[in-house]
C-alpha cells in the first residue's frame, strides 16, 4: 500500500469524527504548549540569572574573609586577620600583567545626600580606583578618582544615574557638591551631625538592577576615603575583586591569588585560611546547574500532560479500532495485509499527535508571548529555542507511534472472518 | 472441464465453542472447479456453505487436508500470502455487500487496487468496472444513496476489479428482491460468458437454476454434484419483465 493512500484514510477518517478528532488534539496540544512555555520560562531564568551575574563584571574572582562559627575570624592558634587594601596592592603588584585589573572595596552603609535643595538616601562605597575595568563600567561624564585621590583620602564621589538624577535632574552633575550625612547613628557624637562635603567627579553609565536591587542607585568613593572619613574602620576591605585577562586564566589566577594571601596571612595550611576565594565560572556552573534542574522540573510538568495526552490517543485510537472491525474486515477481505492495517492507524495516530504538536507549539508560543506582556515578568527573557520546538515535535510524533502501536497491532491482528462478522 | 482452478482434498474445518463443544463444519470436503464453471452450492442452513465460500475464498483457512488454488497450496502460506491472494486471485462478494460507508461508489471500487496491483489506471479501472456493473453514472453515489441491487453490483465491480481467477459470492441475492436479483445473475452470466469463473451459494432453487451446475451439501460433506442441462437465461427474464425467482 503506498503511503499516500495511507495518508488520506487517515486524514478522512478524522476528517470524519471531526469533534473527537479535535478533542483528543487538544489533549497533545495543551501537553506540547505546557512543554514548550515551561521550558522556555526555564531557559529565561536561567539566561537572565546568567546575565544578572555577568552584569557585575566578567570573569571576575572575588576575595572575602571567611568568618569562623564563634564570630572571630577563622584560623586555629594563629592570628586571624582582616583583608587589606595592602593584600589588594600586593596581589596587583605580584601578578601585574597575569590579571586584567584588581580592586578593595569597604561598605559604609546608607547615607543621607542632599544637593541643590534635594534630599536622597543612598548606599555609598568605598573602591579603588580600577573598579571601572574590574566592572566593566564606563563612566557618563567626568572622570573616575586615581590613585592620587585615595592617597590624600579626597572627598570626591562618583553617582549612579539614578542618584544623580534625584539630586540634579538633568542639570549636569559633574564639579557640584553633596553633602552625606549618617542616617542611623549619626549624632552618636553628643547630638551633633556630622555633615561632609563631597565634590562630584563623575557620573556612571546605567546598569539595570541585580537581583531586585537597582544598581544605578549608590555612590562611590575612594576607598581610603571611606575608611578615614566615613567609617573609620581604617584597616580593613570587605572584598578584594581581582579581574583575570580571559575566562580561561581564571582558575590559575585564583590558586595565584590564594598563595598569595596564604603567604601574607602567614597560614601553612588552606584549610584554616581567613579568606575566601570565589571563582565566578564556579558560581555560574553552580547557578546553570541550579536553573538546569528547575527547567527540567518545569519540563517534567509539561511532560507530565503531554503523557496523559498520549494516553487519550491510545484511548480514542483502541475504540476508533473497535469502531471499525468491520471496515479493517472488509480492507483485509479485498487484500489488505498486516502491515497496511498497520501502518493506517499507526498514521492516524501520528497524524493526531503530530498536528496537535505543531498547534501545541504555536499556542506554547502565544503563551510565552502573553507571559512577557505580563511587566513582573517582563524583564526574563523568554526563550523558545529551535531545540525545544524539535523535541516537542520529535516527542509528540514519537507519542503517537507509541501509543497508537498497540491500537493498531489489534487491528492489524484482526481475523478477516472474525472482523466482517463483528456487529 | 478443462485445467482445474480449485482442487479440495479432504478438507476439514472445525470450530470450538468454549471448551467442549465442537462444531465440524467441514468433514471432508473433496470438490473441483475448473476454469469457466459457473457453480451453485445449495444446501440446508448450518450445512457449511459459508464455511466453504471462506475457504475457497482465502479468508479462513482449513484445518486439514489440502487445497490447491490455481495449481498453488495455500494451505501452509502465511496471512500476508493469503492477503495477496485474495487481493489478485479471486473476487469475493458477500450477502450484507460490505461496502466502506465513507466511501463513494468508485472508491470502494478501486480498494482492491490500494493494497496491489498498479495504482496507475486505478480511476479508469474502476470506471470500466462500474460501467460493467452498469453504474457509470451512479460513481461518487455513497453506498447508503443506492439500493440494495446497485450496492450489490458496486461489489461485483470490487470483486472484478484485479481480473481475479475466481469470483466467490455468498448469497449475493439473499437480501434482494427478484428484480435486482435478476440484473445480479445477469452480471454473472455475462461474466461467465467472457470466461470467469464463479461460485455462489444460495438458497433459492430458481436462482441455482441459472447456474451451470449445482453441488448439494449436507452436515459438513459434498453430498450430491450434478450439472444442470439448461440454465436458465436472467438476461432473457429481465426483458420479458418477469423476476428470477418468480
Ligand atoms: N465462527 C464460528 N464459530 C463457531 N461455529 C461456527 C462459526 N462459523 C460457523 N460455525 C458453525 O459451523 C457450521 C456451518 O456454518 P456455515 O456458516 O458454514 O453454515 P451455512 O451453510 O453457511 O449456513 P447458512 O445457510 O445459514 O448461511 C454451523 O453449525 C455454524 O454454527
Ligand atoms: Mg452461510
Amino acid at each position: 500500500m503506498k503511503l499516500y493512500d495511507s495518508f488520506r484514510s487517515a486524514l478522512q477518517s478524522l476528517v470524519v469524527n471531526k469533534l473527537r478528532s479535535a478533542l483528543t488534539m487538544l489533549g497533545v496540544i495543551i501537553g506540547v504548549a505546557a512543554v514548550i512555555a515551561m521550558v522556555s520560562v526555564g531557559n529565561g531564568a536561567s539566561a537572565s540569572v546568567q546575565a544578572t551575574i555577568l552584569n557585575l563584571g566578567s570573569n571576575l574572582v572575588t576575595v572575602q574573609p571567611q568568618f569562623g562559627n564563634d564570630q572571630g575570624l577563622k584560623g586555629a592558634g594563629a592570628q586571624a586577620q582582616n583583608l587589606t587594601l595592602d593584600d589588594m596592592r600586593s596581589i596587583q603588584n605580584q601578578l601585574g600583567d597575569g590579571i586584567a585589573a584588581a580592586e578593595a572595596e569597604q561598605g559604609t552603609g546608607r547615607w543621607q545626600v542632599t544637593a541643590a535643595g534635594q534630599n536622597w538616601n543612598t548606599q555609598v562605597t568605598g573602591v579603588t580606583e580600577d573598579y571601572p575595568i574590574v566592572r566593566d563600567w564606563k563612566l557618563d561624564s567626568g572622570e573616575f578618582f586615581t590613585t592620587s585621590d585615595l592617597n590624600v583620602n579626597a572627598q570626591v564621589a562618583i553617582l549612579g544615574t539614578t542618584t544623580a538624577q534625584n539630586l540634579f535632574g538633568d542639570a549636569d552633575a559633574v564639579g557640584q557638591t553633596i553633602q552625606l550625612r549618617q542616617v542611623f547613628g549619626g549624632d552618636r557624637g553628643g547630638g551633633r551631625a556630622r555633615i561632609l562635603n563631597f565634590r562630584v567627579v563623575g557620573v556612571l553609565t546605567t546598569k539595570g538592577s541585580t537581583f531586585g536591587f537597582s544598581r544605578d542607585d549608590q555612590i562611590v568613593v575612594p576607598l581610603t576615603t571611606a575608611q578615614h572619613v566615613l567609617t573609620g574602620r581604617l584597616n580593613i576591605v570587605n572584598s578584594i575583586v581581582i579581574k583575570a585577562t580571559s575566562s580561561d586564566t581564571m582558575d590559575a589566577t585564583t590558586s595565584d591569588v590564594n598563595n598569595i594571601l596564604l603567604q601574607r596571612h602567614n597560614i601553612s595550611d588552606p584549610a584554616s585560611a581567613d579568606f575566601t576565594v570565589t571563582n565566578q565560572n564556579d558560581t555560574l556552573a553552580a547557578l546553570s546547574s541550579v536553573t538546569g534542574t528547575f527547567t527540567l522540573l518545569l519540563g517534567a510538568i509539561g511532560g507530565i500532560s503531554l503523557l496523559v495526552g498520549g494516553i487519550g490517543i491510545m484511548n480514542i485510537m483502541l475504540v476508533s479500532v473497535n469502531e471499525r472491525t468491520r471496515e479493517i474486515g472488509i480492507r483485509k477481505a479485498v487484500g489488505a495485509r498486516r502491515g497496511d492495517i498497520l501502518t493506517q492507524f499507526l498514521i492516524e495516530a501520528v497524524a493526531l499527535t503530530g498536528l496537535g504538536g505543531v498547534l501545541g507549539i504555536l499556542l506554547g508560543w502565544a503563551i510565552t508571548e502573553v507571559v512577557h506582556r505580563i511587566p513582573q515578568a517582563a524583564s526574563l527573557p523568554l526563550l523558545i529555542t529551535s531545540g525545544t520546538v524539535i523535541i516537542a515535535v520529535g516527542v509528540s510524533v514519537a507519542i503517537g507511534v507509541v501509543f497508537g502501536l498497540y491500537p493498531a497491532m489489534r487491528a492489524a491482528r484482526l481475523h478477516p472472518i472474525e472482523a466482517l462478522r463483528y456487529e | 472441464m478443462n485445467q482445474s482452478v480449485v482442487q479440495l482434498r479432504g478438507i476439514t474445518k472445525t470450530y470450538h465453542i468454549g471448551r467442549d463443544i465442537t462444531v465440524n463444519a467441514l468433514r471432508a470436503v473433496d470438490l473441483d472447479v475448473g476454469a469457466g464453471e459457473f457453480v451453485a452450492i445449495m444446501g440446508p442452513s448450518g450445512s457449511g456453505k459459508s464455511t466453504l465460500m471462506n475457504v475457497l475464498g482465502c479468508l479462513d483457512v482449513a484445518d486439514g487436508g489440502t487445497y490447491l488454488l490455481a495449481g498453488e497450496n495455500v494451505g501452509k502460506l502465511s496471512d500476508d500470502k493469503l492477503a495477496g491472494i485474495r487481493n489478485k486471485h479471486v473476487g469475493f462478494v458477500f450477502q450484507t455487500y460490505n461496502l466502506l460507508s465513507r466511501l463513494n461508489a468508485i472508491e470502494n471500487v478501486e480498494l482492491p487496487l490500494i493494497y496491489g496491483g498498479d495504482r496507475h489506471a486505478r480511476r479508469q479501472r474502476a470506471l470500466a468496472a462500474l460501467e460493467q456493473v452498469g453504474l457509470g453514472d451512479r460513481i461518487h453515489h455513497r453506498p447508503s444513496e443506492l439500493s440494495g441491487g446497485q450496492q450489490q453490483r458496486v461489489a461485483i465491480a470490487r470483486a472484478l476489479l484485479n481480473d481475479p481467477s475466481m469470483i466467490l459470492a455468498d448469497e449475493p441475492t439473499g437480501n434482494l428482491d427478484s428484480r435486482s436479483s435478476a440484473e445480479i445473475l445477469a452480471i454473472f452470466q455475462r461474466l461467465n460468458e467472457a470466461g470467469k469463473t464463479v461460485v455462489m451459494v444460495t438458497h433459492e432453487p430458481d436462482v441455482a437454476a441459472h447456474c451451470k451446475r449445482i453441488v448439494r451439501m449436507r452436515d459438513g460433506l459434498v453430498a450430491r454434484d450434478e450439472l444442470v442441462p439448461h440454465p436458465r437465461r436472467a438476461e432473457d427474464e429481465i426483458a420479458a419483465g418477469i423476476g428470477a425467482a418468480e
